[in-house]
């Protein structure tokens, strides 16, 4: 190829643009879950799809996107005060940490992230989003608390019943759907708060993937 | 749904709702679209410029002079234009979209904008940039918060241009205490759009403001 002829870098699978502001594991969940590693994707260097894909002009762009993620989840879990108390030293290393694949300089950050009030049970609400390949919307995302008035910890079943209930089949039906968090399956009764502390993404959210049951 | 909330989503659909009675009255173009199976939804506006461009040197470098006019005014000038001095090149029509959408997660409202040539083409933040008028151009460099970044449209999963919400409780709270204190009826939406509007070229006309304090 001509080097005037290259523009920006972009990734596809099966015809589908690849949003690379998404994290890696939560694509291959929602787009090829069955598909055995490695997992084939297609480089493209021309004709980037503008209505489709965010511009990746630089790293600068994966980290501030990686930190407003954080802000984000931040402002359900606590009202932005974790994240705000912190200083820029230690936003740096978290995203450092992240970049580097360094477990304990990452988590020396995030687990002040993870801490919530004693008085409480759990966070202010859960930072999650729901994806479905089959809706328009590309995902579901709403103010859910970690427990109940009752001070009963709400599960992934609750939080699935209320936000997202077709994906649930009903107690008697038959499953039609995997709902999937980093290629696993939780079980329904396990509680979101649970999930939220230990199987978010490094971005503070549950990236949950409502996929159709495989046939085979 | 939650008691607690400064400005919850309901109150968020309830200003909006005024705002377009009164956008109706004038004839401002702002409509509410909802989400299908959901009580939820957002406001839109689209609008068209004309766009000229006047080259001062070769084109590929960095002066050109941009003048956008509304269309309406466009359409009123002088087919005749020998009092123009520069070389016109061209003009175009842009569309321009602005959306406001709530953020559960900030609990604001949030701005997301995009133009486009008619043919589809998108304009980058740069030739948006440019629409912008100086004195909010040294007010967005100042301060970051006003940043835009392009993101994904939580709705409709496409890339737009969005004003950072995390900063707004800053600048409307004390509007909000101010109005309560010399017992004037304020809409939310109105006093947040005249403040973040003119910065990325989205003007409301004054009757706005006379038409939230008759709102009881």
């Amino acid at each position: 190829m001509r080097q005037e002829d290259i523009s920006e870098i972009w990734f596809e699978y099966e015809g589908t643009p690849l949003k690379w502001h998404y994290p890696i594991g939560l694509l291959f969940d929602l787009l090829a879950s069955s598909s055995a590693l490695p997992w084939n994707i297609t480089v493209h260097f021309k004709s980037f799809p503008e209505k489709d894909l965010l511009h990746c002009p630089s790293k600068d762009a994966i980290e501030a996107h990686f930190m407003s993620c954080v802000k984000e989840a931040d402002a359900l879990k606590h009202k932005s005060q974790v994240i705000n108390e912190m200083q820029k030293k230690d936003h740096k290393q978290l995203w450092m940490g992240l970049q580097n694949d360094r477990f304990d300089q990452f988590w020396a950050i995030n687990r002040k992230l993870m801490e919530y009030p004693a008085e409480e049970n759990g966070f202010r609400y859960i930072p999650f989003r729901i994806y479905q390949t089959t809706t328009e919307r590309p995902f579901i995302q709403k103010l859910f608390r970690p427990v109940a008035a009752d001070g009963q910890l709400h599960t992934l079943g609750d939080l699935l019943k209320d936000v997202c209930p077709s994906a649930v089949a009903p107690e008697d039906g038959e499953k039609k759907n995997q709902v999937m968090i980093h290629g696993i399956e939780p079980m329904l009764e396990t509680p979101l708060q649970w999930l939220s502390e230990h199987l978010s993404y490094p971005d503070n959210f549950l990236h949950i993937s409502i996929i159709p049951q495989p046939t085979d | 749904m939650e008691e607690d909330e400064f400005f919850g989503e309901k109150t968020f659909q309830h200003c909006c709702a005024e705002f377009i009675r009164h956008s109706q009255q004038i004839g401002d173009g702002w409509e509410w679209r909802t989400l299908k199976d959901s009580s939820e939804g957002y406001m839109c506006k689209t609008h068209f410029q004309i766009k000229s461009e006047t080259l001062m040197s070769h084109s590929g470098t960095s002066a050109c002079v941009q003048t956008c006019l509304p269309i309406e005014e466009a359409l009123e000038l002088p087919l005749d234009d020998s009092e123009v001095t520069e070389t016109t090149t061209g003009s175009q029509v842009i569309k321009y979209e602005y959306h406001v959408l709530y953020s559960c997660s900030y609990q604001v409202p949030v701005l997301y904008f995009r133009a486009s040539f008619l043919d589809g083409r998108p304009l980058a933040l740069k030739d948006i940039w440019e629409g912008i008028h100086e004195c909010y151009k040294t007010r967005l460099l100042q301060e970051p918060w006003d940043a835009i970044t392009q993101q994904e449209h939580p709705i409709l999963g496409q890339p737009f241009f969005v004003l950072h919400p995390c900063k707004t409780d800053e600048f409307m709270t004390p509007v909000l205490k101010n109005s309560q204190k010399i017992n004037r009826s304020v809409n939310y939406i109105t006093s947040w759009l005249s403040v973040v509007g003119p910065v990325v070229g989205l003007n409301l006309p004054l009757s706005y403001a006379r038409a939230a304090s008759e709102d009881e």
